[in-house]
């Protein structure tokens, strides 16, 4: 399967390196436009009551202010990201919902203007009681934030293949565990930004986002305006991690705002805002069941997990599915119950982090089934090999996975890590532990309902041949889309990847693609920019078929050739196209595209991928159903100081079962990051808010505790060499979220084997270690 | 996150500065690196009509050993010249490593010691070891100079004895009889993080018999404390495990911390008993580590 490409595969510089390292790249907070006003949100200061009254008017007086907005100036239709439940206004409407809601904005001449002008803006509150917690939402009688949602109940899934209960009858061993996940941040390094002006009829926003169509879609939804009115256009996007799929009510008051003063806008978050903008992991409470037969096969399988929302919906419909819909991907369960309920609080809203949904739920599991494995004498890996899923194969709820090599991944991570010369044996204090895991390559649907292709692409060759435009509104947001999609379309064309540029982040100028989220970008932007790759490399060759006939050096019958010289018999590689059997025969690249450009005008290639009817026909089929599947095994070796409760990660191994590696160095920084993001979830953090008010405790890097480079430790990111995708272009899948799935897992069970006290609770903070230490010594065991 | 309007001053003398926030009252507050100011104006804590920068006091950025005296350290030398200094590092490499764990680097490069300690944060890292090496402060005002001992400098959390007109001008650490002294650090990550907990000790061991022995609490109480029932049992013992556990069992029982969204009191007080008796053990063993 494996070709000699002369780019895929190979480790190119980021198109972006230099500008990034030199601090000369643009961010949308870089630009600046003539006239331009600086504007901020008014947020709500208490988490739950009616609106009385908003008083602009000391504000308005204020030197420099040009407009003040509220609910009653903005369109009242309400948005989300899941059709079903639209329920968050542009500004509150009589309510607010969380300590930080977005109650209005403001423009000025100036950022200081505008602090100034949110000071003088008296909003009077009926205070409601609030929820803070699931528990408190879910009581009998418990204050209900939303009308559409009674008992603040937003979502329950029942999902039940085969038959959950029969199966545990007749199991071998069955045992239930419970866990606690925790609420966590993206702590993208740029928070969010828009900046929007208008021409007339139309309005343009720079936005950093992760979706340009997404973000025209629901404003032009909800303003009521025409998408080919919006122009939605990026500038380089420091980060998003999930955390910027959502419009962020800046978009929203940027287009609003410069509409009424004539004048661009820039709206923008500080760090706090963008904690209380939130979107980030839902704090998961989960109940997990598991029956098995004497060698560790899993007989059936129970998940219960309650979601604590936040105060909106966003993605959290689909946040909830995720919880429960991969896991019979990973593991062969014929039998198997998902049950999951999603509150609504009056916190921030939670959405899609890393991983979406997934992370908790694979700590949860992937420590059970070690606990489960303990109790019947069966090494963790073994468990896991005994259970993994095989390529080629349908999941109990019919999804289609092919390529899946989870059994490797975890043999190599095993002999990789000296797993068999250190589990259990490493002492008291030091541990080893593992983790599987694994991601969709993006989503089977549009996350509103269009028959629209997922991802459309061009290619235009320059004039005289000497560039490349490469077309795709797939978001780069740190992740190097851009470099690997022009690396499958340079590889596709024939042409230097040098020579290639990005033309994107413009809903105008570039072509139609969903977005970075659900690990799609590299699977369906580079379906559709291969396709229009190789779309120009077919009509260079034509050309040059053309024109080596007409230039007399080709003759009828000459040695090599049976017929007359065809398309066919030409390759084109790295910008020289050649006869395949006489390669000393050649023509560049550029001369052809030159002479094509003369004969016919502009030389154009067009692709477009549209992933087909996917596996699944249950409820919620839709979150979970992808073209493929990759797998994942982490190992984490720990050591605990047994007094102090301080841990620390001195080692990791990562194992991905990722198709084939488009670009080695940015593989491996997706797997190093992904690591980062779930060791500092598994022990460091958690957005704290007090429990009265439900304020905002720890809006910031000081004491939102991220790991830092001295605590992060090595990772030895390993691939597979047989691992192939036929659904993805060159035989690829994801790697970006599916490799933070493993970790939390991993890192737990290296905790339990160094310590031997379950740690079930996330974050694994040094105290609660400290605790259950200091718990077990009393108790005497 | 914008910092209010305010007066700015850049006074070129000692005298002029501590004239000028005579003059000024309680109107001003005094700029040096600016790492705990800044952050505090940015977030509303503090509003002070007049900013007193003492960045141009270059006399007060030294650190040097005079016979007799002791180390001399400038307040306005930052946590990384304390980092980098020969003197300490030779002398005192406990005071070098504790400026060292102190937050991130960027703030060591711009945080200086003099607005460290007069900050007066429970949880900061160089009072306690310059208490249990017996160190003094000499402040500067406009009615002269007076001298204190720093374990007698702070009156609660971001409060000292400093009068309004008062700039701290240096730490002297005395000659020492002391054979070893330690600090650790114990924050939630390892770096850029608070300590939950400091401790502090110095110790004059002779012939494994400990002589003298002063330790200092660190983010457990109002301010840094001194465990001075654990000092008093330390002195006449000789050397043992049990020795220092029973230290650190007796230095925990003497701090008043409290829980906040860092840790708790019941946390803090058991990790004084631990990192008191592993204090004492580097520096009976390695000396001023």
């Amino acid at each position: 399967m494996k070709q000699d490409y002369s780019y895929v595969g190979h480790s190119v510089d980021r198109n972006d390196s230099y500008t990034k390292t030199t601090g000369r790249a643009q961010y949308t907070a870089d630009l600046k436009f003539p006239g331009m006003l600086y504007g901020k949100l008014i947020r709500s200061t208490i988490a739950h009551g009616r609106i009385k009254s908003i008083d602009t008017s000391e504000a308005e007086k204020l030197n420099g202010v040009k407009a003040i907005i509220t609910a009653k100036d903005v369109p009242s239709m309400k948005w989300g990201l899941s059709p079903a439940r639209f329920d968050e206004n542009i500004f509150c409407i009589e309510k607010v919902r969380y300590n930080g809601d977005k109650i209005g904005a403001v423009c000025a001449v100036d950022e200081e203007t505008v602090y100034k002008a949110l000071k003088l803006i008296k909003v009077e509150y009926e205070e409601l009681p609030a929820v803070l917690t699931w528990q408190d939402a879910a009581k009998e009688g418990a204050p209900q934030i939303f009308e559409e949602y009674p008992g603040n109940l937003n979502t329950e899934i029942h999902h039940h293949f085969g038959d959950v209960d029969a199966a545990l009858k007749d199991a071998y061993y069955v045992r239930t565990d419970k866990f606690q996940g925790q609420r966590t941040y993206h702590a993208f390094i740029e928070n969010h930004c828009s900046t929007a002006y208008w021409d007339g009829d139309r309005a343009f926003l720079y936005s950093s986002c992760q979706s340009v169509h997404y973000i025209q879609y629901h404003l032009c939804r909800v303003l009521g305006m025409k998408m080919g009115n919006l122009t939605v256009r990026q500038t380089n996007v420091g980060a998003g991690f999930g955390g910027k799929l959502d419009p962020s009510g800046l978009d929203f008051a940027a287009v609003i705002l410069s509409k009424i003063t004539g004048q661009p806008v820039k709206m923008f978050y500080d760090h706090a805002e963008t904690f209380l903008n939130g979107r980030g992991r839902h704090p998961m409470t989960m109940e997990l069941t598991t029956g098995v037969d004497k060698n560790g096969k899993i007989l059936a399988h129970k998940f219960d997990c309650v979601l604590e929302g936040g105060a909106y919906t966003g993605l959290g419909i689909a946040s909830s599915y995720y919880a429960g819909s991969l896991l019979g991907v990973l593991y062969l369960i014929d039998n198997y119950k998902f049950d999951c309920r999603r509150y609504v609080t009056n916190l921030p809203p939670c959405g899609a982090q890393r991983g979406h949904g997934q992370p908790q739920p694979r700590f949860a599991f992937e420590h059970h089934i070690d606990l489960v494995g303990e109790a019947i004498g069966v090494d963790p890996i073994d468990m896991r090999l005994i259970n993994a899923r095989k390529g080629n194969s349908i999941t109990t709820a019919g999804y289609e996975v092919k390529s899946y090599n989870l059994l490797g991944a975890n043999k190599m991570a095993r002999d990789a890590s000296g797993w068999k010369e250190k589990r259990g044996k490493m002492g008291v204090g030091r541990g080893i532990g593992v983790g599987n895991g694994g991601f969709v390559t993006g989503a089977g649907f549009c996350q509103y309902r269009t028959d629209y292709p997922h991802s459309v692409g061009m290619v235009k060759v320059f004039d005289d041949g000497t560039k490349a435009y490469v077309y795709s509104n797939a978001v780069d947001i740190g992740q190097g889309s851009d470099t690997v999609l022009m690396q499958m379309a340079a590889e596709a064309m024939g042409y230097p990847y040098e020579r290639c540029q990005m033309v994107t982040g413009d809903t105008d100028l570039s072509t139609l693609d969903f977005g970075a989220y659900a690990s799609r970008q590299t699977l369906m932007a580079g379906w559709a920019v291969k396709r229009a790759g190789a779309e120009v490399k077919k009509k260079v060759l034509a050309k040059a078929c053309e024109m080596l006939k007409a230039s007399g050096r080709i003759k009828e019958g000459f040695g090599y050739l049976d017929g007359p010289l065809t398309p066919e018999d030409l390759d084109c590689v790295e910008g020289i196209v050649f006869v395949k059997q006489e390669p000393a025969v050649k023509l560049t690249f550029e001369e052809v595209a030159r002479k094509y450009f003369v004969d016919h005008g502009v030389l154009l290639g067009r692709g477009w991928y549209h992933p087909g009817k996917l596996g699944g026909n249950h409820k919620g089929a839709a979150v979970g159903t992808s073209p493929a599947y990759s797998s994942a095994t982490q190992v984490a070796e720990v050591k605990v100081d047994m007094e102090t409760g301080q841990i620390e990660c001195v080692d990791t191994w990562d194992v991905h079962d990722s198709g084939t590696i488009i670009n080695p160095k940015l593989f491996h920084g997706q797997v190093h990051g992904a690591f980062y993001m779930g060791v500092g979830e598994t022990i460091w953090e958690e957005v704290l808010f007090d429990k009265k008010t439900g304020k905002l405790l720890n809006g910031n890097f000081a004491e939102y505790r991220l790991p830092t480079a001295l605590d992060m430790p090595p990772v030895e990111s390993l691939t597979l060499d047989d691992s192939y995708e036929p659904n993805g272009p060159y035989g690829l899948k994801e790697v970006g979220e599916g490799a933070t799935t493993p970790t939390m897992g991993a890192v737990a069970n290296a905790i339990y084997d160094a310590m031997g006290v379950s740690m079930t609770d996330l974050p694994i903070t040094y105290e609660k270690v400290w605790r259950a230490l200091r718990d077990k010594k009393a108790s005497g065991k | 996150m914008y910092l209010p309007d305010f007066e700015y001053y850049a006074p070129d003398s000692i005298a002029e500065a501590c004239q000028l926030l005579s003059q000024l009252g309680e109107k001003a507050k005094v700029l040096a690196g600016g790492t705990d100011l800044m952050i505090k104006m940015k977030n509303e804590v503090l509003a002070p009509e007049v900013v007193v920068s003492v960045k141009n006091l270059d006399q007060l950025k030294k650190i040097e050993y005079v016979a007799g005296k002791g180390v001399s350290v400038g307040a306005l030398c930052t946590h990384n010249d304390l980092v980098k200094c020969d003197v300490l590092k030779e002398k005192y490499s406990s005071v070098s490593n504790a400026a060292r764990q102190m937050a991130n680097n960027q703030v060591r490069n711009r945080g200086t010691i003099g607005g460290n300690i007069s900050n007066a944060v429970p949880s900061a890292d160089l009072p306690p070891i310059f208490i249990a090496l017996n160190a003094t402060v000499k402040l500067v005002g406009t009615k002269g100079e007076r001298t204190v001992a720093m374990e007698d400098l702070f009156t609660g959390p971001g409060k000292t004895v400093l009068a309004q007109d008062e700039l701290i001008a240096e730490v002297i650490i005395p000659d020492q009889k002391m054979t070893g002294s330690n600090y650790i650090k114990f924050g939630l990550r390892k770096s850029g993080a608070l300590a939950v907990v400091g401790v502090a000790v110095a110790v004059q061991v002779e012939n494994n018999v400990i002589k003298d022995a002063r330790v200092a609490l660190g983010a457990v109480a109002a301010t840094p404390v001194r465990a001075k029932k654990a000092e008093d049992f330390l002195k006449g013992k000789t050397v043992s495990d049990e020795v220092l556990a029973e230290a650190g069992v007796i230095a925990s029982g003497e701090c008043k911390p409290i829980s906040d969204i860092r840790a708790s009191a019941e946390y803090r007080t058991d990790l004084v008993r631990i990192f008191t008796k592993r204090a004492l053990r580097k520096a009976i063993d390695e000396g001023h580590v």
